[in-house]
């Protein structure tokens, strides 16, 4: 995966620090230097990048460490926390309950690929059992409709929408309340890009949201957004309950630094990644693992907790 | 630091040390404002050997010199080398050689490619050409009948055969047919594809050296971050590689979308010129088909460094 260039470029980072000889504010100012040009490169925020290095750099104040501690470690080891920080959302992904009705709404950016990942989703857990179903709110982009069930044709998964209905509210209701009479367990709203600045937009989300309660609340991102992706996100979860996050295009040579910021932005961890433009191009993702991989170190738990 | 922004004139001419925090300062807005990072480290370096060894003017600060080169900079490169205007060209075509001029749109996934095509040919037809329009994505669920629907609302004609056919064909068939009802200009879509996903590649090559279009534009958005240096190189390089004659068509305009989404984080707009050379003939500002502007060069400089 890409991801991982950038986790080499950091580790890289660290370990050339680790081979100088000296370790004085110089090296220390040379190597965070290094990572915050790994970390823009990939696209991660400005501000978030100034404040993981003002972080590390007040948490290992050099003057103020005793004679005979190991700087370099301790150094590692602030990096490798700050980094962490960035990439835990702080809270859990939300379970769904098998036996009863989940409904689960998309949202996002305009083609990003909410409406690809809406049929990945609902595949990947009919593979895994589930009575899936696909609902099209998505009244606004020509076509719409025939993706989505193009789609859901395809993967064999029952869907719901009109292509003359105009208000996507309805639609979506009508939808989640047929599927929920003939009790699917996993109801799955696709909805229209949108973003920020279009203050109609967010409200006709927000309406939908209190409507259709879903369960969760997914955001996608697709992985090669720059520094705009940390204000949209934001937006994204003042105006709703965002609750999990996917990102996509991961395909391709982005190194989703931006999307990874977002993270931040939703405090809401990545649950899936897209891989592809077909069916089973999705990957389960994990937070933990992947900043581990990230900095591509084995002995990283062995840093954090000594 | 204070010193340096202020220093006055009198003193001796800009030095190295005089320029280095300045330049990072500049290199630091410009990607917070979305320019790819390795672009703006060059923009500022030969920024700063323009002014390196230069006397400041009486009450000129540091960073108002280095302002005021960067804007030059910025000015000259963001200026297009020549006109972007499309319609004489296409006069010229209809009248000396008889025949439709052919557009093509391409790029990476879900950055506009159809809905800019649509609001092309909006434009075109407002400029009083005929349009037919060409559905060569033959992959997307959904992306032909997107198509269909455009082509309702804009009263022209959609060539298509449906999914699964050779793109380059269906585009060969598609100019036939605009020709035998003698339209203007050709509209061609073709499917999003990831800069490196070769056989992909491949086939635009073909559907390029099959149909010899008047003019490739490659769809890029204004949300994209650093991958757009390699997205913009790795479709010109593939457009060189891949056809297999003498003189290869390669990208010769950038339309840039979703621009209504980003604020002032045009960044983008930097990274994609400058990769390319090669201007930006519209901006997308929105989903309806008036949203297609073009774009002063001041908008942009300004909102740089702002
Ligand atoms: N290569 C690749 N393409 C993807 C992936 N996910 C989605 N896409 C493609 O991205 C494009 C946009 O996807 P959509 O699912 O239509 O995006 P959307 O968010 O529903 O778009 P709107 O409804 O217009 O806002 C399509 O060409 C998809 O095939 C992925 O993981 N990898
Ligand atoms: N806000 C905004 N949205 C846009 C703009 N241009 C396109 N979009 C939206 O972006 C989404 C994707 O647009 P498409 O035209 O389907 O993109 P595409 O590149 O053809 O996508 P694929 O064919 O799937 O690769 C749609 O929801 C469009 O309405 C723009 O300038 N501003
Ligand atoms: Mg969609
Ligand atoms: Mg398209």
């Amino acid at each position: 995966m890409v991801l991982n260039e950038l986790g080499k470029k950091i580790t890289s980072a660290l370990r050339r620090m680790t081979n100088s000889t000296v370790i004085d504010e110089q090296a220390l100012d040379d190597m965070l230097k290094e990572v915050s040009r790994a970390l823009l490169e990939a696209d991660v925020n400005v501000r978030i990048v100034a404040q993981l290095r003002t972080n590390v750099k007040k948490r290992v104040n050099l003057e103020e460490l005793a004679a005979g501690v190991n700087k370099r470690k301790l150094i590692q080891k602030a990096v490798f926390e700050e980094l962490c920080e960035m990439l835990d959302p702080g809270n859990k992904p939300v379970a769904l309950k098998k036996g009863k009705p989940n409904v689960v709404m998309f949202v996002g950016l305009q083609g990003n690929g909410k409406t690809t990942s809406c049929a990945k989703y609902a595949y990947y857990h009919q593979r895994k059992g589930w009575k899936t179903c696909l609902v099209c709110a998505d009244t606004f982009r020509a076509g719409a409709f025939d993706q989505l069930k193009q789609n859901a044709t395809k993967a064999k998964i029952p869907f719901y929408g009109s292509y003359t209905e105009t208000d996507p509210v309805k639609i979506a209701l009508e939808g989640v309340e047929r599927f929920k009479a003939d009790n699917y367990e996993l109801i799955i709203v696709d909805t229209s890009g949108r973003h920020k600045q279009e203050s109609a937009l967010f409200e006709e989300m927000q309406q939908m949201a209190d409507t259709i309660q879903p369960a969760d609340i997914v955001f996608v991102m697709d992985s090669s957004i720059g520094q705009a992706a940390y204000d949209q996100a934001l937006a994204f979860k003042q105006a709703v309950k965002v609750g999990s996050v996917i990102i996509t295009k991961l395909d391709g040579h982005a190194k989703g630094g931006g999307a990874l910021s977002a993270v931040s932005a939703t405090e809401s961890p990545i649950v899936f990644i897209g891989t592809g433009e077909h069916m089973d191009d999705l990957e389960a993702f994990n937070s933990v693992s992947f900043v581990q991989r990230l900095l591509g170190m084995g002995d990283v738990s062995g840093l954090v907790t000594s | 630091m204070l010193s340096f922004w202020k220093r006055l004139t009198g003193q001796s001419s800009l030095s190295k040390e005089d320029l280095e925090p300045v330049l990072q300062q500049f290199k630091t807005t410009l990607i917070g404002k979305n320019v790819a990072q390795n672009i703006a480290e060059k923009i500022v370096q030969s920024v700063g050997a323009s002014v390196e060894g230069k006397r400041l003017e009486s009450m000129k600060s540091v960073k108002s010199a280095v302002r005021e080169a960067l804007h030059d900079a910025l000015t000259r490169l963001l200026t297009p080398k020549q006109s972007t205007e499309v319609l004489a060209d296409i006069e010229k075509v209809n009248a000396i050689e008889r025949r439709p001029f052919v557009i093509v749109v391409c790029g990476v996934n879900g950055v506009g490619k159809s809905t800019s095509l649509a609001k092309t040919c909006f434009y075109l037809q407002k400029h009083g050409k005929k349009v037919l329009i060409a559905a060569c994505d033959t992959f997307r669920a959904g992306a032909v009948e997107q198509l269909k629907t455009h082509a309702a609302c804009l009263n022209v004609e959609l060539y298509h055969q449906g999914y699964g056919k050779d793109a380059a064909t269906v585009a060969k068939e598609a100019v036939r047919r605009g020709t035998e009802i003698g339209v203007d200009v050709v509209l061609v879509d073709t499917a999003g594809r990831m800069q490196h996903n070769e056989p992909l590649m491949r086939a635009l090559a073909k559907l390029v050296s099959v149909n010899q279009p008047d003019r490739i534009f490659f769809v890029g958005e204004a949300l994209v971050g650093n991958d757009a240096v390699d997205q913009l190189s790795s479709f010109n390089k593939a457009l060189m590689d891949f056809q297999k004659v003498p003189n290869p068509r390669l990208i010769d305009g950038i339309i840039l979308t979703k621009f209504d989404t980003i604020d002032d984080k045009v960044g983008a707009a930097v990274s994609m010129v400058y990769t390319t050379g090669q201007p930006i003939v519209f901006v997308g500002v929105g989903q309806t088909y008036y949203d297609l502007r073009k774009v002063s060069t001041s908008v942009l400089v300004n909102a740089l460094l702002r």
